[in-house]
């Protein structure tokens, strides 16, 4: 499954939880949900860059069902808090749907394959850069809050008391972290001149990901299933 | 679009994403998931605003899946902050917490029907526990989900705004300078 082109993967993860919601309940959600949870005990996948579900004491091959399940957990049970059973049991399903649909999604899919595929389908590089930059900067800028937030309390910051307190001690985190993220912006701006990258120039992919004629004819189908479903729902 | 703001995007998508973290270290039960957006708007203007918003929802997505619906919100948050930016409303804490109060009422009115309809008003634990609250109230169904988005929104975009001016005011005039709008939300342009 890892090996399928990045646009596929993302075609079966948007299409799941499309179905669910358009087809019928529960019956239609319960497929999907199920296809969607066999989807996560498919070889390959892995914990993925949030790292959700990655313990010890769990098989390899059932990490990734192991972080949907938990990931879906709490919906159920605030579903149930708010609604009756066959509400609970039809939302469920297809929240269930879509949390696993995503869990696999980022256990299947490789950030830096994503971008050597948009580049090669035309994307534009800058495009592509938003999200892989994006990617790599949300890990970096939280071990710089914990490392403020550290330094912070070495020098007597206190995140108890009052909301005043408590909202000046936030203040005190949250403006360093910014700053220095701002600051890092022209550092990034020349790079990014150093290595080319300009609005309209198209790139060259080292690697584009392979694209069999079978799967782009597959991911049409998916394509052309949601709003095929939509249309002998509303009929 | 200039290099400087293309790589303004991804910084404060990023700043979104980690200041959702970094709330947890102060125990406040705020989100400050469109800090970034809010900046990158008051900073940059809307283009920058509304495609930063997009990114957060779409790499949050891949951490909790329920956020990318909720991106229509992220959309509406930067085309407000982009008025508030125009008027100078960053000013001031005095000019700035009674927009960001404003905007709370705005992202619940919006968000509300995306979690009724979607979600069944459970996109979070603590929505979903004030949902509940509001329907031990005797409110009805999507007034009860409105009551759950508006005490979650309501102090937390107050707080960012305040947050977004702090920022901008702390900003040495020479970096503040590189961005188009930066001075005019502060009212000094």
């Amino acid at each position: 499954m890892t090996r399928l082109h990045p646009f596929t993967l993302l075609t079966i993860a948007g299409a799941l939880p499309a179905l669910a919601w358009v087809l019928p309940a529960p019956a239609g959600a319960a497929a999907t949900a199920a296809v969607a949870l066999v989807l996560t005990l498919t070889p390959g996948a892995s914990p993925g860059l949030t790292g959700i579900g990655s313990s010890p004491g769990w098989r390899p091959g059932l990490v990734v069902l192991r972080a949907a399940l938990l990931t879906a957990a709490p919906f159920w049970v605030f579903l149930l808090l708010l609604h009756d059973v066959p509400t609970t049991i039809a939302i469920g399903l297809r929240i269930t749907t879509m949390v696993a649909s995503f869990v696999w999604l980022v256990a299947a899919l490789e950030p830096a394959r994503l971008v050597e595929a948009m580049v090669a389908a035309g994307w534009s590089a800058s495009v592509a850069y938003l999200f892989a930059a994006t990617l790599t900067a949300v890990p970096m800028l939280k071990a710089r809050a914990q490392r403020i937030a550290e330094a912070q309390r070495c020098r007597g910051l206190s995140p108890r008391g009052g909301i005043a307190s408590r909202l000046r001690a936030l203040r005190a985190l949250a403006l360093p972290l910014v700053l220095s993220a701002l600051h890092e912006v022209d550092e990034r701006a020349l790079a990014l001149e150093t290595r080319g990258l300009r609005p309209g120039i198209r790139r060259t992919t080292l690697a584009p990901p392979h694209d069999p004629v079978v799967e782009r004819a597959a991911r049409w189908v998916l394509l052309l299933a949601c709003p095929a479903a939509l249309v002998w729902r509303l009929l | 679009m200039s290099i400087r703001l293309l790589a303004l995007i991804p910084v404060a998508a990023a700043i979104s994403l980690a200041l959702s973290a970094a709330v947890d270290a102060v125990a406040l039960p705020l989100f400050l998931d469109t800090t970034g957006t809010i900046l990158a708007t008051a900073l940059a203007g809307p283009a920058v605003g509304i495609a930063t918003g997009v990114v957060t929802s779409a790499v949050n997505t891949l951490r909790n899946p329920t956020f990318w619906p909720f991106v229509v919100v992220q959309v509406i948050v930067a085309l407000y902050a982009w008025g508030a930016a125009r008027a100078g409303l960053f000013r001031s804490f005095r000019t700035a917490v009674p927009v960001g109060l404003a905007l709370g009422v705005i992202a619940a009115v919006t968000s509300t029907p995306i979690s009724y309809l979607v979600f069944g008003c459970t996109t979070t634990g603590g929505i979903a526990l004030t949902t509940a609250l509001g329907k031990a109230l005797g409110l009805p169904p999507l007034g009860a989900c409105f009551f759950g988005s508006f005490v979650s929104d309501f102090g937390d975009k107050a707080v960012t705004f305040a947050l977004v001016t702090s920022v901008l005011h702390a900003l040495p005039r020479r970096t503040a300078a590189r961005f188009p709008w930066a001075l005019r939300a502060i009212g000094v342009a």
